[in-house]
């Protein structure tokens, strides 16, 4: 520690050097907190709220596609610990127009049993009552009214393409909290204008008393269908989430691929700017241990020096990081990759996560000039100087 | 006058590490935007497999894929009879009804997701390039077998000869495996018609209606009956165009691409900058002797850009050649990407072409000059009496 001034010194002794590098460590980090964060947001780990635990959905057995019926809801219900069931329909439908840009969750649910399943969701109570109240009204996230500028009474047409009716719906509320880039319509405008079906549902959205009654429950509603017409698969809402990405595909290993060729890639720029860096130093390298510093010590105050700037690109990087994932949300909302932008969210672990690797492309970076560093001999590198 | 360029090559020569490491991060910059890219080039190259221009499908007014669609038995027989339709040798219209259902089951990986189940009569086989069976046989009607693409095969579970697929109720006996040529029906299962529509409870209808047309203009009216039709209220487009729809699929790989290539390359060119500034500031007394010998301060800019240049193009052929090398011998076995107009997984090859490896080389000699400008600018400023005092 005594020489840390030492060390601060010639961190920054070439300026534009020193702060090139932090630049690119800098960029690093920004990567690596997005790309970890857009994970994160894939996972559904912010759809989760703080009820996801103690929250099952019901789907076919078969996949997504398939329908079940709705009269299972009842059976559902009697199952002890359960504390409700709401019915909900993905509706898949193009608002504006088919482009990618305008993609968000039109799900349809019983309005009664809502707030009491998605306890973990802020709503203004009168605008839960008016939108339970009126059969074609919806409620909506606040990052979509952000995206959309809806006002509350303003109507919205949404055309379906995978269900074959169109819905045209008043806002009557907004919910924040956890994953805020759906609408909530209620189930029954969909059983009166929609013939054939009204007997089906989707899944099922259910809340159990606590999250120890969770592989209880699911096992049981597993088995309640099981040899009959629709057999369906309850699980975890998180397992539910999951799906998705892992649908996806190999994201998660592309993800983590990229990311680790990226590190690889900082540290040997870093590492070769350090071993610049001492190069240049050799004859005062030289100078040092002949007024009596020992090759350890040198060894230590080179590697401290590449530390030094990576902890220093690499706080500055997970600062710059949070404007640039808001405005990287912003420009997404309004490109084809719009629904991976409404949960993205920089957890406090990313940001550790961040500060970690950070620590590790200094180490990484400064470990080879340092040990050539402590390994000059004094007489050879004071011919240097002359 | 310009100064040799032999001058640059043998000062980058001389310095070996530092030019390798430099050279080095440029490069692994070029293949990681060149592989995540070969991915997105992949899902656009299945797209645009054994589509045929003649070949029309016939839709629900507002699907986006077949998957979405729904055709009445009625319909279809209707259909069946709209002018500019080519007839197979018994004069009947080449007009294939197909049913297409969603299973989800297990990769090798052990993670689930969607695979389309296609039904088809026999008239399918004849409006697609020829489907090989490379193993085993085509399935009996009526049996419950199914053939499987040769890339499914590869990349799911359960799903070789002999092997019982099974999602909810469904249950399905593999029989053969086909080649579907890079199509996307190499993402798919295929089985009977009837069978399809037995096991999915849809017997009263299909999905979609696919026709073949002879010419341009049998096609335009051929769509022009369909929607035209009031009764039967279908939508009719080439697969050119309906493929050209899904191509959306590609753009979140394509979004990762540019986004992770265009923050390594601000740095990798920072990297370079570094390199340049520590060159230009070890070659003082080159630069002017350089200078005191006649030569401008323009040809002394215009070296050591060329300089930085060389480097940049350098790292973009070894990452060119680094990307080839890994997606011809690593990057083989099929990969999969959600579609999200079908919600199944579509399954393509990592593929490179002369395309991108041109944007790579773009991106390296960008990050080249970049990289070159300001170290060149303080280099081509220098004062010769400063300079040679260094000396």
């Amino acid at each position: 520690m005594k020489f840390f001034h030492l060390v601060w010194k010639n961190v920054f002794r070439k300026k534009t050097r020193a702060f090139l590098t932090m630049g690119s460590i800098i960029l690093v980090m920004v990567l690596i907190v997005v790309l970890v964060s857009l994970l994160d947001a894939l996972a559904g780990e912010a759809a989760m709220g703080t009820l996801g635990a103690s929250r099952i959905v019901v789907q076919h057995a078969t996949g997504l596609s398939n329908f079940l019926p709705l009269a299972y809801r009842q059976k559902i219900e009697q199952i002890p610990a359960v504390l409700g069931v709401a019915p909900e329909i993905w509706f898949g439908g193009t608002y504006i127009d088919q482009r990618p840009e305008h993609f968000f969750g039109q799900l349809s649910t019983d309005p009664e049993i809502w707030p009491l399943i998605n306890a973990d969701v802020a709503i203004d109570p009168q605008q839960l009552r008016a939108w339970q109240s009126e059969r074609d009204s919806f409620i909506a996230g606040q990052q979509l009214i952000d995206r959309y500028h809806w006002k509350l009474g303003e109507r919205i047409h949404i055309q379906g393409s995978y269900i074959l009716m169109d819905l045209d719906l008043v806002l009557r509320g907004v919910y924040k909290g956890r994953d805020e880039s759906n609408i909530f319509f209620n189930t029954k405008y969909l059983e009166n204008s929609w013939a054939g079906r009204s007997s089906q549902t989707g899944i099922f959205f259910l809340r159990v008393r606590t999250a120890d009654d969770v592989p209880r429950v699911t096992e049981a509603i597993n088995q309640m269908f099981e040899n009959s017409d629709a057999p369906v698969k309850a699980m975890p809402e998180k397992e539910f989430n999951l799906q998705f990405l892992e649908m996806m595909g190999n994201v998660k290993l592309l993800v983590r691929s990229i990311a680790i060729v990226v590190l690889f890639t900082i540290v040997l720029i870093v590492a070769n700017t350090m071993a610049m860096s001492a190069r240049e130093r050799v004859g005062e390298i030289a100078v040092i241990r002949a007024l009596g510093f020992r090759s350890g010590q040198v060894l230590r105050l080179v590697l401290s020096e590449a530390l030094v700037l990576s902890l220093l690109g690499g706080l500055a990087g997970v600062v710059v990081a949070f404007p640039f994932a808001a405005f990287l949300v912003e420009v997404m909302k309004r490109s084809p990759v719009a629904p991976f932008a409404y949960n993205f969210r920089v957890a406090p672990l990313t940001v550790l996560t961040a500060m970690a690797i950070s620590v590790v492309i200094g180490t990484l970076s400064g470990f080879v000039p340092a040990i050539r560093s402590s390994r000059i001999s004094i007489v050879n590198g004071l011919r240097q100087v002359v | 006058m310009a100064i040799p360029i032999r001058y640059n090559l043998r000062s980058l020569l001389v310095r070996k590490l530092s030019t390798g490491m430099t050279v080095l991060g440029v490069a692994l910059v070029v293949t990681v935007f060149l592989l995540v890219m070969s991915l997105a080039e992949g899902v656009r190259k299945t797209f645009q497999t054994s589509v045929s221009p003649l070949n029309l499908l016939v839709m629900r007014v507002g699907a986006q894929s077949d998957v979405q669609s729904f055709v009445q038995n009625e319909q279809y027989q209707t259909i069946r009879t709209l002018p500019g339709i080519s007839r197979d040798e018994q004069g009947q219209p080449l007009a294939s009804p197909e049913i297409v259902a969603l299973i989800n089951i297990p990769r090798k990986d052990g993670k689930k997701t969607n695979v389309i189940v296609r039904g088809v009569e026999t008239t399918a086989f004849k409006l697609r390039p020829a489907i090989p069976i490379v193993e085993g046989r085509m399935y009996r009607n009526g049996s419950n077998e199914v053939i499987v693409s040769r890339r499914t095969a590869k990349r799911f579970a359960q799903t070789a000869i002999g092997d019982t697929i099974r999602s909810g109720s469904q249950s399905w006996k593999v029989v053969g495996i086909f080649d579907a040529q890079g199509s996307p029906y190499d993402s798919e299962i295929w089985a009977d018609l009837h069978d399809v529509q037995g096991q999915t409870r849809r017997n009263t209808g299909y999905s979609i209606v696919r026709v073949r047309v002879p010419d341009a203009s049998a096609r335009d009216r051929f769509i022009a009956a369909v929607k035209g039709n009031q009764q039967i209220k279908m939508d009719a487009k080439s697969e050119a165009q309906f493929y050209e729809e899904q191509m959306g699929t590609a753009k979140p790989i394509q979004f990762l691409a540019y986004f992770v290539g265009i923050l390594m390359a601000i740095g990798a060119s920072f990297g370079a900058m570094n390199t340049m500034y520590a060159q230009v500031s070890a070659r003082i007394r080159e630069i002017a002797t350089l200078r005191a010998l006649g030569f401008s301060r323009r040809s002394i800019l215009f070296s050591f850009m060329l300089e930085s240049f060389a480097l940049g193009l350098l790292g973009g052929a070894v990452g060119a050649v680094l990307a080839t090398l890994v997606v011809t011998f690593v990057l083989t076995a099929p990969t999969g990407t959600q579609n999200f107009n079908t919600f199944a997984e579509i399954l393509f090859n990592f593929r490179i072409s002369a395309g991108l490896i041109f944007s790579g080389m773009i991106f390296s000699m960008a990050i080249g000059l970049f990289g070159g400008f300001f170290p060149a600018a303080r280099a081509a400023r220098l004062k010769i009496i400063n300079a040679l005092r260094e000396v």
